[in-house]
């Protein structure tokens, strides 16, 4: 009795590592050989909040509040797809890339937020970015000065321009250097991407 | 009941392979928190933002080469914009999320945070090189791993008097003439001038009439015209790249015919560019080595740079990306200290962490670092560069510590 007990113990064992073996087995697993690059696609563009053209310098007194150099907000929302077309899958784990209004470099977006994309499936992820006059005047008046110099116009009117157009995207917006880190098992990539929207 | 027991077995071992994986898994999954403050679309986003990139690959490589004594780093890495309300936003965050230094990064977060970081314990390693940051009894937790601006102003003030003066056909005649080109209203811009001032004096220059540049100038004739009379032997530039490269635009163009000496935020991979042959023969402090010199461990910097911003060109990255990398490295060395000590506290950071680098060497061409109790000043040496045929050379390396003990020990700590 104790004697088949044991055989009985060990061949269970034996049974559930080898299932738990076999499933690993059935898993592809990510090598330098088999991975695929993420495509990653600019699906749109959005503006979920957005209240005009406006710029008030701190010279003007507020009705509450302290006074101060206060630009128009305005907030875009990039939505990807990416898409794993890979066997295994993979993690998202860093996802950047630059804005420009025309070629002006205006914004650097950062999403830190990782997520799992399963095998052969496409996930969507929604970037945030945040925009107000002053900012981008602070911007035009020190990395972009050289460009507007060039281009002979006023930061002014390079603002209203964008600050008007954007809810019609009168303008194109682009997506530069873009960066996404991806981990699957041991292995790291990072793939770049570049959109242009409309 | 023998079935029932040989099950109670198998259950009994999966639970005990499930402990013991669950185990292994915490055991892993150990982090140290840091948070990072950067400008990636602000007033400061042009020399910012190679920062920032800088800031996140290099933890990259930290973590790849074995993290803090096995413990991986959690980088929360934010753009403030260089907003100051949102600096203090995000640094309560820091703190929520329990991060155990930050990576800071301009005057104005350093600034507006020294005393919140000095009562919260928290290390703030930045990119603001303010020499009254350096005087622990005042800001004991601000620390940086670069020649402070004061130490950098002497150091370009001190280089040329001893290595451009005597060739001038006026040496031994008369006495050098400098003037300082900065904006006045900017804290980070004047912080270097009273050191400045003093060098000079000491040295033996006639000193011209400050010029008032802003850090957004794009036209700076009005000054260089006004220094005409005074007839100045060197220009002393305190502000950011692209005020200066307008200044020595205009310097050249209307024939000034002075040297230009430039602290570090205004010297780098983009004033020839902008600059064009106006920067011939600029000479600049850079406590680091310019981006992809042959300097120990320039080879990772590159590498990292290519591979976690594959989209970013080489040639738009510069001295800034190492000058990330110095900030980062030398918190990590202090983490490994403090955590060997088993003090992850923000006081075990500083104490058993910063304070323990006697002439620690991080490699990227950077002067060995030296942190003390009472001083914070991680360098005594200037590293000064001229811009000649197209790259930045190696000019002197300015000791002030050895050449004026004294005044060093006694004098210049603290502004």
């Amino acid at each position: 009795m104790n004697k088949t007990s044991k055989i009985l113990s060990i061949l269970s064992f034996i049974v559930i590592a080898a299932l738990l073996f076999g499933c690993a087995g059935m898993m592809v697993k990510p090598t330098e050989k088999n991975f695929n690059n993420p495509v990653i696609t600019l699906n749109h563009v959005e503006i979920p909040y957005y209240t005009g053209y406006y710029y008030f310098s701190k010279k003007v007194k507020p009705t509450k509040g302290t006074a101060g150099d206060y630009g128009a907000p305005m907030s875009m929302a990039f939505i990807f797809d990416i898409e794993n077309p890979n066997e295994y899958p993979i993690q998202l784990d860093g996802f950047k890339f630059s804005v420009n209004f025309e070629e002006f470099e205006v914004n650097t977006v950062n999403s830190p937020e990782n997520m799992w994309i399963p095998a052969g499936k496409t996930n969507q992820i929604r970037v945030p970015a945040m925009f107000d006059t002053r900012q981008t005047l602070l911007t035009l008046l020190l990395p972009g000065a050289m460009k507007l110099s060039e281009k002979k116009i006023s930061p002014w009117q390079a603002l209203e321009k964008w600050w008007t157009g954007a809810p019609d995207f009168s303008f194109p917006v682009y997506v530069k250097e873009g960066a996404a880190i991806f981990q699957a098992g041991a292995l790291t990539k990072v793939v770049s991407f570049n959109a242009t929207f409309p | 009941m023998y079935i029932r027991n040989l099950w109670s077995k198998v259950f009994i071992l999966l639970i005990a392979v499930a402990l013991i994986a669950g185990f292994f898994s915490i055991a892993g999954a150990a982090t140290i928190k840091i948070g990072s403050l950067n400008d990636m679309t602000g007033a400061t986003s042009d020399v910012g933002k190679d920062y920032a990139l800088g800031i996140s690959e290099a933890i990259r490589y930290i973590n790849d080469t074995g993290g803090i004594n096995g413990k991986q780093i959690k980088l929360y890495q934010f753009d403030y914009g260089y907003r100051i309300p949102e600096a203090l936003t995000k640094y309560n965050l820091f703190k929520r999320l329990k991060c155990v230094a930050i990576l800071g990064w301009g005057t104005g977060d350093t600034e507006a945070l020294a005393p919140t970081v000095a009562r919260d314990k928290i290390p703030y390693v930045s990119a603001s090189y303010s020499g009254h940051l350096c005087k622990p009894e005042k800001t004991p937790y601000n620390l940086f791993f670069a020649t402070d601006y004061s130490t950098q102003s002497r150091g370009l003030i001190t280089a040329w008097f001893d290595k451009k003066w005597p060739q001038k056909p006026d040496y031994g005649k008369r006495k050098p003439r400098i003037a300082m080109c900065y904006m006045s209203a900017s804290p980070f811009s004047s912080s270097s001038i009273k050191a400045a001032k003093e060098q000079a004096e000491m040295l033996g220059f006639e000193i011209g009439p400050d010029q008032d540049v802003s850090l957004y100038a794009i036209d700076t004739k009005s000054q260089i015209l006004a220094l005409k009379e005074f007839k100045p032997d060197v220009l002393l530039h305190t502000n950011t790249v692209m005020s200066v490269a307008a200044t020595l635009r205009d310097s050249y163009a209307l024939g000034l015919g002075a040297d230009n000496l430039i602290k570090c935020w205004g010297y780098d991979e983009n004033l020839p560019k902008l600059a064009g042959r106006a920067a011939e023969g600029a000479i600049g402090c850079a406590p680091w080595a310019f981006f992809g010199m042959d300097v120990p461990l320039m080879d990772k910097v590159v590498e990292y740079a290519k591979k976690y911003n594959p989209g970013i060109p080489m040639e738009k990255r510069t001295v800034h990306t190492v000058q990330a990398w110095a900030s980062a490295l030398g918190l990590a060395e202090a983490l490994k200290r403090a955590d060997k000590a088993g003090d992850l506290s923000g006081e075990g950071i500083l104490k058993k962490g910063f304070e323990t680098m006697k002439d620690f060497e991080i490699g990227l061409g950077i002067a060995p670092a030296t942190f003390t109790a009472t001083d914070h000043r991680s360098q005594s040496e200037a590293k000064i560069y001229e811009y000649k045929n197209g790259k930045f050379s190696l000019l002197d390396e300015v000791d002030l510590k050895k050449r004026w003990p004294d005044k060093w020990a006694n004098e210049w700590l603290g502004w």
